[in-house]
C-alpha cells in the first residue's frame, strides 16, 4: 500500500500515520490499505492527464502578476504603467493596460453532504461519498493543490482548512471518517455560508444527493455566483431508483419525518421511476445550462471507476 | 323450491349476519401499514398524484373485494344449511336390507358364493336408491344386527356392506323383520328388503306371526344349487365305567335331489380314527354310532366329502366338532379295615390314585380330592369331600349326619333321578338288611330311600361335598350290581366336577353357558377364526353367542388370579340350513314379497358441495388477481 509513498522514502512521521491507521482500523475500514493503493493509481492516472507543469499545476481564473497574457482593460489612475500595452496605443491611441492571468496554487474545496438522506443504501451513500472525496482530495494534494474538505447538512457541520501536500491525506481521512449522517439538508444555506467562509475562489466539488426539499438549484446558484468552479456529483443508491417494495406502506422521509401512504404496485413503481429520472434530468438540464459539470453516480459502481470516469471527463480537475 | 336439511334458514342468517358484520368491520378498520424508511418522500408526490385519480377506482376495488368477502360468507352459510330441492326430497324412501348371512349363504353354488352375489345385489340396490332414499343395511342370521345407519350416504354403505361375514348359523327371519318393523316404525315409505336364498324360517316367533303392516316386502333371490350333505347331529360321551373309551352319534342328511356316496371320517385329537363310505338316498337322513372309540382324548371332528374328494354346494354343514369330557386324576384315600368290594370298584376307573389306610393311621400326611370313610367316621370334619359308608360314630364321637335308630329293610323307593350319584344307575330292586335313620341337615339332599329314612345323603359339610350311604354295603347286595361302581365313581365325578352331563358341543346361534371353575371373575373367549373376546360369567357360567362352527378356547382367571382354559365345540347342527334350494318366493303372512324397486331417476342433489366449490373458485380468483397485482 502506498508504494509510491514509499518507494519515494515516505517521511518518518507519514509512514508511523500509516501505521497507525492500520492499527485504529481494520478491514472494514473506508480507507484501508486497498483502497489507498487504489489512490495511488488514481493520482498517477491524473498525472498523466496534466503533465508538463511543475508546480501551480493549474492556472487559476484570477488575472494578476503572471506572464501569460489574458486580457487587455481600459487604463485607470494609478495603474501600473509597466502594464501599458503601446502597441495597441500606437495603433488606436487607446491606452489599454494588458492582463496577465496570474499563477498561484489552486484551492479545491470538496463539500460533503452529511445530511441523514445520506444514510440510506447499502452501501450507504455517505460511505460511498467519502471514498469519492478522498480520493478526490489525494489527486488534489497529489497536484500540489491546496485542498479543503467541508461537510454540511444545513449548515456547515465540520471543516478541514486548506491544505497542500500528499501525507496530509491522513488529516483528510480522519476528518471524514468523524462525519456521520444527520440532519436535514439545507443546501443554500449551507452553501451561502461556506462562500461567507472562503473568499478564495477555487474549485467546489459538491457530493451530494441532491435531495433538498427547498430544492438544489439554489445552493448550485451561490457557488456560481462567488464565481466557483462548480462541480456537482450526484450519489444515489439503485434501490432508489427502483426500491424494492410492494402492498400497502406508509413512507416516511427520512430527514423531514414526511408520511405519505400508498399501495405499491408495478405500475406504481414504474410511476416512480420516472419521477426518479425526471428529477435527475432536471438537475442535468439544470447544470448544463449553468455550465456547471455533473456527474449522476450510483453506489453500485467501483468508486475507482467512478473517479476515473469524472477526470477523464475533464472537466473537473483539468 | 329448496329446502334446507342441515341448519335452518334462521340458523343461516344467524351465521351469515355474524360472520358478514365481523368481515365488514374489518373492512371498516383502517389498515394498518407496513411502515418504510425512505430518502426523499417528495419523489413520492407526483406518483401520489396520478393515484389520486384512480381513486374512485380503487374505492370500486375496495368495494368489490367487499362484497367478494360477504358472497364467500353467504355460500358458506349457504352450504351450512345444506340445501336440497324440496320436490326430490318428498318421495324419498326408508329402507332396511336385510342381508342373510346364515350358513346357507356360504352355499357356492353361485361363485365365489351366495353371500358374495347377495352384496352385489345389494350394491346394485344402492346404484339405484333415489336421491332422498335412505337405507339401512342389517345382517340376519339368529340375531339381526344393523351394520350401518339409515343414511343416504352411499359411501357409508358400501363400506358397511363390506364388513357383512357369513355366520354358521340359521337365519331367523322373524327376527329380522321385527328389528326392521322397529327401526321403519313412523319412517315415510317404509320397505323391507330381504336379500337371501329363502331358507329364513318361519316368520313367527313367540309373539305370533309378524305384522308387516304398511311396510313393503321386497326379496332378493340368491342361489339357485340344491347338492348337499350334511351332518346334523355330532355327539360324543365317554363310557361311564371306562373313560379312556368313548362313542360317538353322527347323523347325516342328504338335502339335495339326487342320491350321494360319500366318505364319513372322524379325527381324534386330529388323527383319522376311522372312515366309513355310505350311500344316502336324495331326503334320507341315517345316524351312524362309533363305538369303542379310543385314540381321542380332547377334541373329535366328523367330515364328510362325497365321492371322488368332491365337495357339495354348502362346505359349512361337512365338519362337526366336539369336545370330550375332560378327564381328571383325583386322589382318592380309602380309610378302611379292608372292603373289596369297595377296592374293585376303585379299580374300575384307571384315573384314580387309590391310597388306602387303617383307620387308625387317620389322618395321613398329605392332601386328597376324595376320602372314603368305610365303617369309620373321624371325629374332625375331613379337608376334603368324603364319602361315608355305614357314618356310625364311634361312642361318644360325631359323624356328618345324627343318628337317630335303624331301619330294617329298607327299600329304595324314592329315587332323584336327576341327581349326579343316580345317572346310569338301577337302584330300585336293591336289597339291603339294614340302614342307620338319619336326621338331616339343612341342605342336605336324600338323593335315594324311603318314607323311613334316607339311604343315600349328598350334602356339604364345611364347605366340602359329601355323600353318605347310611347302609354297610356287605349287609346289601349293591356290590353284586352295576349300580354299586357306578355311585362310587359318579359320587366321585360329582366332588371333583367332571360333570357327567357335559356337553360334547353347543350349537351355534343360541345363547350359550359355559361352566367355569368356581370362583372365576372374568371369561376370554377365543373363537374359531381367532377371534378374542371378553365375556361375562353369570353363576358360573360364562355367557357367549357364538357364530361360528368349531372350536372355542375359553380362558378363565379368578380373583386369586389363578388362571384355567377348557376348550369347547360349535356345531350348526342346524336340520333348515340344509336343504340350500333357493325360495323363488318369500311370503310373510298374506303378503307375498315383491320385486325391488329403483329410486325415482335423478341426481342425488348435494347442492352445498356446489355452494362450497363455488366459494373456493372465489378464493383461487382473488388469489390469483391479489398475486398478478389486479386488484391490489
Amino acid at each position: 500500500m502506498f508504494g509510491w509513498l514509499r518507494g519515494k522514502g515516505m517521511s518518518g512521521s507519514a509512514a508511523t500515520a500509516v501505521a497507525s491507521t492500520r492499527a485504529r482500523h481494520g478491514d472494514d475500514d473506508l480507507f484501508d490499505e486497498q483502497f489507498q493503493a487504489k489512490l495511488e493509481m488514481l493520482a498517477l492516472a491524473a498525472r498523466r492527464m496534466h503533465q508538463g507543469r511543475t508546480r501551480a499545476e493549474r492556472r487559476s481564473k484570477k488575472t494578476g502578476s503572471g506572464i501569460e497574457f489574458a486580457d487587455h482593460r481600459e487604463y485607470s489612475a494609478g495603474d501600473d504603467f509597466r502594464y501599458l500595452d503601446w502597441n495597441v496605443y500606437g495603433r488606436s491611441g487607446r491606452l489599454l493596460l494588458r492582463l496577465f492571468e496570474e499563477e498561484e496554487d489552486l484551492s479545491v474545496y470538496v463539500l460533503l453532504d452529511r445530511s441523514r438522506s445520506m444514510a440510506f443504501g447499502d452501501p450507504p451513500k455517505l460511505d460511498y461519498a467519502k471514498r469519492l472525496a478522498a480520493a478526490l482530495a489525494y489527486v488534489s494534494l497529489a497536484g500540489l493543490d491546496r485542498v479543503s474538505l467541508v461537510s454540511f447538512d444545513d449548515a456547515i457541520r465540520g471543516r478541514l482548512p486548506p491544505t497542500r501536500g500528499k501525507n496530509r491525506i491522513f488529516t483528510a481521512f480522519k476528518f471524514l471518517r468523524e462525519q456521520q449522517a444527520d440532519g436535514p439538508t439545507g443546501l443554500a444555506d449551507a452553501l451561502r455560508m461556506f462562500v461567507t467562509q472562503n473568499k478564495r475562489r477555487g474549485v467546489a466539488i459538491l457530493i451530494s444527493d441532491l435531495y433538498d426539499p427547498s430544492g438544489f438549484e439554489d445552493g448550485i446558484n451561490i457557488l456560481r455566483y462567488q464565481k466557483f468552479e462548480t462541480h456537482v456529483i450526484q450519489v444515489f443508491d439503485p434501490t432508489e431508483v427502483r426500491p424494492p417494495l410492494h402492498g400497502d406502506v406508509r413512507l416516511v422521509d427520512e430527514e423531514t419525518g414526511e408520511a405519505r401512504e400508498i399501495t405499491v404496485t408495478p405500475r406504481v413503481l414504474d410511476r416512480y421511476a420516472k419521477a426518479h429520472d425526471a428529477y435527475r434530468a432536471r438537475i442535468e438540464r439544470f447544470c448544463a445550462e449553468k455550465q456547471v459539470a455533473y456527474y449522476p453516480v450510483e453506489t453500485s459502481t467501483p468508486f475507482d471507476e467512478a473517479i476515473l470516469r469524472i477526470l477523464r471527463r475533464g472537466g473537473m480537475l483539468g | 323450491m329448496i329446502e334446507l336439511a342441515g341448519l335452518s334458514l334462521t340458523q343461516v342468517l344467524t351465521v351469515l349476519g355474524a360472520v358478514g358484520a365481523v368481515v365488514v368491520g374489518l373492512y371498516l378498520l383502517k389498515l394498518r401499514r407496513r411502515q418504510v424508511a425512505v430518502p426523499f418522500v417528495r419523489l413520492w408526490d407526483q406518483v401520489l398524484a396520478d393515484e389520486r385519480t384512480t381513486r374512485l377506482f380503487s374505492q370500486l376495488k375496495r368495494l368489490l373485494s367487499l362484497l367478494l368477502a360477504l358472497l364467500l360468507v353467504a355460500l358458506l352459510a349457504g352450504a351450512l344449511g345444506d340445501p336440497r330441492w324440496k320436490g326430490a326430497s318428498a318421495e324419498g324412501r326408508s329402507i332396511v336390507v336385510l342381508v342373510d348371512a346364515s350358513a346357507s349363504m356360504q352355499a357356492t353354488d353361485v361363485r365365489p358364493s351366495r353371500l358374495a352375489k347377495a352384496k352385489d345385489e345389494v350394491r346394485t340396490l344402492i346404484d339405484g336408491l333415489g336421491p332422498n332414499d335412505r337405507v339401512l343395511i342389517a345382517r340376519m342370521e339368529a340375531h339381526t344386527t344393523p351394520v350401518s345407519p339409515m343414511t343416504d350416504d352411499t359411501a357409508v354403505l358400501r363400506e358397511a356392506l363390506d364388513s357383512v361375514e357369513p355366520t354358521e348359523v340359521a337365519a331367523s327371519l322373524a327376527a329380522g323383520l321385527r328389528f326392521a318393523l322397529d327401526v321403519l316404525r313412523d319412517q315415510p315409505h317404509p320397505e323391507v328388503v330381504v336379500v337371501s336364498d329363502g331358507h329364513l324360517g318361519p316368520a313367527r316367533d313367540g309373539e305370533g306371526e309378524v305384522a308387516l303392516g304398511a311396510v313393503a316386502l321386497r326379496y332378493v333371490k340368491v342361489g339357485r344349487g340344491r347338492r348337499n350333505v350334511g351332518i346334523t347331529a355330532f355327539s360324543v360321551r365317554r363310557y361311564p365305567l371306562d373313560k379312556s373309551r368313548s362313542e360317538v352319534l353322527v347323523e347325516l342328511r342328504n338335502a339335495g335331489d339326487r342320491d350321494e356316496s360319500i366318505e364319513l371320517s372322524l379325527l381324534g385329537d386330529g388323527q383319522a380314527i376311522d372312515v366309513q363310505q355310505l350311500q344316502l338316498q336324495k331326503g334320507e337322513r341315517i345316524a351312524r354310532f362309533f363305538q369303542d372309540i379310543s385314540g381321542a382324548d380332547r377334541t373329535l371332528e366328523a367330515r364328510i366329502t362325497l365321492a371322488g374328494g368332491a365337495h357339495d354346494d354348502l362346505p359349512a354343514d361337512d365338519r362337526a366338532y366336539a369336545r370330550l369330557p375332560e378327564r381328571r386324576r383325583a386322589r382318592v384315600l380309602c380309610v378302611s379295615r379292608g372292603n373289596l368290594y369297595l377296592q374293585a370298584a376303585l379299580l374300575l376307573d384307571e384315573y384314580l390314585d387309590v391310597t388306602e389306610i387303617a383307620p387308625e393311621a387317620y389322618p395321613p400326611a398329605g392332601r386328597h380330592d376324595v376320602i372314603i370313610f368305610d365303617d369309620f367316621v373321624p371325629s374332625t370334619l375331613p379337608d376334603a369331600s368324603a364319602i361315608y359308608l355305614h357314618p356310625q360314630p364311634a361312642a361318644g364321637g360325631v359323624g356328618p349326619l345324627e343318628i337317630t335308630g335303624a331301619i330294617t329293610r329298607p327299600l329304595f323307593e324314592q329315587i332323584d333321578r336327576r341327581h349326579p350319584l343316580t345317572r346310569w344307575t338301577a337302584l330300585r330292586d336293591v336289597n339291603v338288611a339294614d340302614s342307620l335313620a338319619v336326621r338331616l341337615a339343612p341342605g342336605d339332599k336324600a338323593v335315594a330311600g324311603d318314607a323311613r329314612g334316607p339311604l343315600i345323603v349328598a350334602g356339604t359339610r364345611g364347605g366340602r361335598k359329601f355323600v353318605a350311604l347310611t347302609f354297610d354295603v356287605r349287609h346289601s347286595d349293591l356290590p353284586l350290581r352295576v349300580a354299586w361302581p357306578l355311585v362310587l365313581l359318579n359320587a366321585i365325578d360329582w366332588f371333583v366336577e367332571e360333570d357327567a352331563s357335559y356337553l360334547s358341543s353347543y350349537r351355534t346361534g343360541e345363547t350359550w353357558r359355559v361352566p367355569v371353575p368356581a370362583g372365576a371373575r372374568e371369561a376370554t373367549i377365543v373363537a374359531p377364526d381367532g377371534d378374542t373376546r371378553t365375556v361375562p360369567v353369570l353363576e358360573g357360567r360364562a355367557i357367549f353367542a357364538g357364530l361360528r362352527a368349531g372350536f372355542y378356547t375359553l380362558r378363565t382367571r379368578t380373583a386369586s388370579g389363578a388362571t384355567a382354559e377348557q376348550v369347547f365345540a360349535a356345531n350348526l347342527a342346524d336340520d333348515a340350513e340344509l336343504d340350500i334350494t333357493p325360495e323363488s318366493r318369500l311370503v310373510v303372512g298374506a303378503t307375498t314379497a315383491g320385486r325391488v324397486v329403483p329410486g325415482r331417476a335423478g341426481l342425488r342433489a348435494e347442492l352445498w358441495i356446489a355452494l362450497v366449490l363455488a366459494a373456493l373458485a372465489l378464493i383461487c380468483i382473488e388469489w390469483v388477481t391479489y398475486h398478478r397485482r389486479v386488484t391490489v
